[in-house]
């Protein structure tokens, strides 16, 4: 039925729109017509030709209004009215620049933030990772919850259990990253190699944009080397070339064939990988030891629920012939690949994205201000153009136009500061914000922008258009003797009041997440971040094939490290805290314990550290001593264990002398010996400051710890120089020293001790400082807003004010007046700004570190800031009123 | 001449298209006819006449052809097309009810 009538109407339209004058000149033949055969009629019946014409005119009514008629419902009326509004609107903005420029930087900014923080949203959060079908995609997540482990990888054997009888997974992938000494052309280089199995591509449905991935073929014993490079990779080290497949590079000095190279946007596990080689694996060598993480595929109609449940009932079918191998507590926490990397972020990112949504609406409720003022300077000029005869869709469309314009315009600038605010924010945004490099302003972005401006633009063209004066009134309204209604001034005290409560709402959240961040920054590492420079050093396995020759090789350099002028204190660990890949560890055993039936040992991280390094990284000896040269020296089984690991094996013994060892009870014959506890030293938070748990460590010696079976690696270490030198300046000349070992050895991870203490609070500064700026800025619009609402309805009685004080009222009392009404506005403000952010405290609590989400001393201090600002701004422009001398506030008018 | 009540402006689209579906016809033509057949009870202005036609057009219950008169002149003819025929067919019977209904209302006698 529409169709149809789109079928005659449309042509129409269009015709009457682009045809304009063939149309118009059709309809003037189509009167005179009319008038013609009416003037024949008339002389017919004996007229005089004169009095034939009048009359055929009398009983047309007037043919001017006839056509504008008939011109009303060919609806191009309303086209040309809006090019004529959009004309008007254009010339009245560029008369008041000012209000013009205020209104548009206001919305800019805003746009801006919201369009910004909604391109990270939606890149991080919404948009789907590049894969295939990626929704389907979950993450093999496994906890012990009975063993109090939260979160930990996957076995080998569980690999093939899961292979063989998983039905809800459609295919699984193991991968797992590790850093390796790239040489060959150029530079030796570490770089991030990811071992995956060939399952990988066909779980993410990805393929290489050049040759192939990893086959399984790959994957045999004794095959030859092959590796995949990452775009980055491909560009970087090869100049992009063609027929870079089939050319070697060196990985530790083995040779592998490059066969294929990946599209740019993968970057899987991690955009930090830039080459995957074949995972070694076989159902012979399948072991027990979690160290692998998994992704897989569900099967079509599995979900996610059933996966869990059916992956833990696999575990557990594992427990009875392996019943060392834990599976028996081993649960599935798989969830999807979207949220295992994107879950730990997404609740800070809508809380901005609501933040900036809420500078928004200030923003909205100051432009609001600027029309109502305007709108109220103009209300004699809506008058007159009611009186001639404009009608209310007439006025409308004129308002709207002026606000569409504003809107646009505010939209464009704010679409250009969000490019700007991207592209900092992926230099500087915190490293650990996963996505961050997908980020960038995209077609939905400019589409949320373009909407978001519509709705501004209806928002305050509709404002002026909310109240109107009767037209009589309106015309008499002379400017002189009266004030603005009250209805006008309710109007502006709501959108004060409303400022002032979206205000404190923000200014709450900041102030909660700054608390938060002072009280992380109070958190005790546990060592002493100042003046001291780190690095990683990694010794290529072809050189350094066994623990021996690491062994030797680490010696060297720290020998070498040790004589550099300015440096006070060298040692090196395979690990230092907050920083990831402290994966070593096992099952610990005390000597002359025996565990009762279903007990479990505590599973214990360690660490093997050089002579001196606690005394280097300024960790507190609590109990005994340290790891000293000597031990190192004389290969003494001594070991060093944190707070955390003696309050658990010894709550209330002297753990110095006790003896434990590392390893599986099954396998005690070939066990590494019984090591002696030889000092407990402070507790170092392991990833994160606002650890709940503090993981047990144990730490020994390096050189005695080639004799553990245990894999304990020590083919990369971590550095640390303590220096009275400004640290980063020691760079150089630590890789000169460590270039007279080897030359072809690699610094990576180059940072000061406090650049991972900072990076460690990164992400809640990140959330700080953004909130901040969203506090700040609606604050200062707030404050705008109130001075303004204050200022005019100040400006609108000073007529008023003049005969008060004519009458003897003192200036005291006057300010007194304006500013007792701000405060009732204000007050009224803020107790539903309370009441807000105290029903969606809740929503931010787990952002929140060592303070409430109600904490008092907050919510008093921003109230209070938040009411002074607000009596301060009404008081400035009162104050200025009360001042005047009656005799000038009388003749203001 | 009294402008004519949304009633009677709302029927005069009704009068127009049942005037059309009998023949084709310019403006002129029927505004005679239209005085002609409701005589003088129904007062239809000549000057609503046109935006009337012109709005039917828009919504495309009639199309426009210019043609030559019986005495040569061109003119501007009205004619009905499918979907304003059912539109008519609509209307009368939406009319026929409405009258029924208020006659039976005049002719209630008091109890």
């Amino acid at each position: 039925m529409r169709f149809q009538h789109w079928f005659y109407t449309i042509p129409l339209r269009f015709r009457s729109f682009f045809r304009r004058a063939a149309v118009e000149k059709e309809m003037d033949e189509e009167f005179h017509f009319h008038l013609e055969r009416q003037m024949d009629m008339h002389l017919a019946k004996g007229l005089s030709p004169e009095e034939a014409r009048y009359a055929a005119l009398r009983a047309l009514g007037g043919i001017s209004q006839r056509q504008e008629e008939c011109r009303d419902m060919w609806k191009v009326n309303l086209i040309d009215a809006l090019v004529r509004d959009i004309r008007y609107a254009g010339r009245a903005l560029r008369k008041s620049p000012g209000f013009t420029l205020v209104a548009v930087l206001t919305l800019g900014l805003a746009v801006g933030a919201n369009a910004s923080i909604f391109a990270v949203v939606y890149r991080v959060l919404l948009n789907p990772l590049p894969y295939g079908n990626s929704d389907r995609l979950i993450d093999l997540g496994s906890a012990m919850p009975s063993r109090n482990i939260p979160s930990i990888n996957l076995t080998t054997r569980l690999y093939y259990q899961y292979l063989d009888r998983a039905h809800t997974l459609d295919g699984l992938a193991l991968y797992q990253t590790d850093e390796l000494t790239l040489t060959g052309q150029g530079t030796p280089e570490r770089i991030r190699v990811s071992r995956a199995t060939a399952s990988l591509a066909s779980v993410l449905r990805v393929a290489p944009v050049k040759g192939r991935w990893l086959s399984e073929q790959d994957e045999l014993p004794g095959a030859t080397p092959v590796g995949v490079i990452s775009h980055g990779l491909w560009a970087r080290r090869f100049g992009q070339d063609p027929s870079v497949l089939g050319r070697s590079m060196r990985l530790d000095n083995a040779a592998t064939t490059i066969v294929g190279v990946m599209p740019a946007s993968y970057a899987f596990p991690d955009p930090g990988v830039e080459v995957w080689i074949a995972f070694p694996l076989t159902r012979a060598t399948a072991s027990d030891a979690y160290s692998i993480p998994g992704v897989a595929r569900l099967r079509d109609g599995a979900t996610v629920v059933g996966a869990r449940a059916e992956l833990s009932r696999l575990n557990a079918d594992l427990a009875p012939e392996y019943p060392d191998g834990g599976y028996g507590q081993l649960v599935s926490s798989a969830t999807t690949l979207m949220e295992a990397t994107t879950g730990r972020v997404s609740r800070t990112l809508w809380i901005l994205l609501a933040s900036v949504g809420l500078v928004m609406l200030v923003a909205c409720a100051n432009v609001a201000n600027l029309f109502l003022v305007r709108s109220e300077a103009r209300q004699r000029e809506v008058a007159v153009r009611r009186a001639l005869g404009a009608g209310s869709r007439a006025i409308s469309s004129y308002f709207l136009s002026e606000s569409l314009m504003l809107s646009f315009a505010g939209g464009a600038l704010g679409l250009a500061l969000a490019r700007i605010a991207v592209d900092l924010l992926i230099a500087y945004g915190p490293a650990n914000l996963p996505r961050l490099e997908e980020v960038r302003i995209d077609s939905v972005t400019a589409a949320f922008t373009l909407a978001l401006s519509l709705l501004n633009a209806i928002v305050f063209g509709a404002i002026p258009l909310l109240r109107r004066a009767p037209l009589g009134a309106a015309l008499h309204e002379s400017g002189r003797g009266n004030t603005a209604s009250r209805g006008r001034h309710r109007a502006r005290q709501l959108l004060m009041g409303g400022q002032i409560a979206l205000a404190l709402v923000l200014l709450v959240l900041s102030g909660l997440m700054l608390r938060s961040f002072q009280k992380l920054r109070a958190v005790d590492p546990g060592f002493d971040a100042a003046s001291a420079l780190t690095f990683r050093v990694g010794l290529p396995r072809s050189e350094y094939p066994n623990r021996v020759k690491m062994a030797a090789g680490h010696r060297a350099i720290l020998d070498r490290l040790s004589s550099l002028p300015g440096v006070t204190a060298v040692s090196a660990s395979t690990c230092l805290p907050l920083s990831d890949g402290c994966t070593q560890g096992g099952p610990l055993f005390v000597e002359g314990r025996v565990l009762p039936p279903g007990a479990k040992p505590p599973i214990v991280g360690f660490h093997t550290v050089a002579g001196g390094y606690f005394e280097v990284m300024g960790m507190r000896l609590l109990r005994g001593r340290g790891i000293d040269q000597r031990d190192v020296e004389r290969n003494e089984p001594v070991v060093v264990i944190n707070e955390a690991l003696a309050n658990i094996l010894f709550p209330r013994q002297d753990p110095i002398g006790q003896r434990v060892r590392l390893g599986v009870p099954s396998t005690s014959a070939d066990a590494p010996g019984w090591l002696t506890i030889a000092g407990v030293v402070s507790n170092t938070p392991a990833r994160a400051l606002n650890e709940a748990i503090h993981p047990p460590r144990l730490y020994m010696p390096i050189f005695w710890s080639r004799e553990t079976n245990i894999s304990a690696r020590l083919d990369a270490m971590s550095y640390v120089l303590r220096t009275k030198l400004p640290p980063l300046s020691l760079t150089g000349p630590a890789r000169g020293r460590i270039a007279e070992v080897d030359a072809n050895l690699a610094l990576t991870q180059v940072r000061t001790l406090q650049d991972i203490l900072d990076r460690a609070s990164a992400q809640m500064a990140f959330t700080m400082v953004l909130l901040l700026i969203a506090a700040g800025v609606s604050l200062m619009l707030g404050v705008i807003g109130i001075y303004g609402a204050t200022s005019y309805i100040v400006s609108q009685r000073t007529g008023e004010i003049g005969l008060r004080l004519a009458l003897g009222a003192q200036p005291r009392t006057i300010v007194r007046m304006f500013v007792r009404q701000g405060g009732i506005v204000a007050l009224a403000g803020i107790t539903l700004g309370l009441a807000g952010v105290l029903a969606g405290s809740r929503l931010i609590e787990s952002l929140l570190f060592g303070v409430g989400p109600r904490d008092p001393a907050v919510f008093t201090a921003t109230t209070l800031l938040l009411l002074g600002v607000a009596l301060f701004s009404c008081w400035l422009p009162a104050r200025r009123a009360a001042r005047l001398s009656p005799i000038d506030a009388l003749r203001s008018e | 001449m009294s402008k004519p009540s949304d009633l009677v402006q709302g029927t005069l689209d009704v009068l127009v298209l049942k005037i059309l579906a009998l023949e084709p016809m310019h403006g002129w033509a029927l505004s005679q006819r239209l005085k002609q057949v409701s005589g003088e009870v129904l007062q239809v202005s000549e000057g609503s006449l046109y935006p009337a036609l012109h709005k039917l057009e828009q919504q495309g219950w009639i199309t426009a052809t210019w043609k030559p008169t019986a005495n040569n002149r061109r003119a501007k003819f009205y004619s009905l097309t499918r979907i304003g025929r059912n539109h008519l067919t609509r209307e009368a019977a939406n009319w026929d009810r409405l009258s029924a209904a208020i006659s039976q209302v005049l002719r209630l006698k008091e109890a």
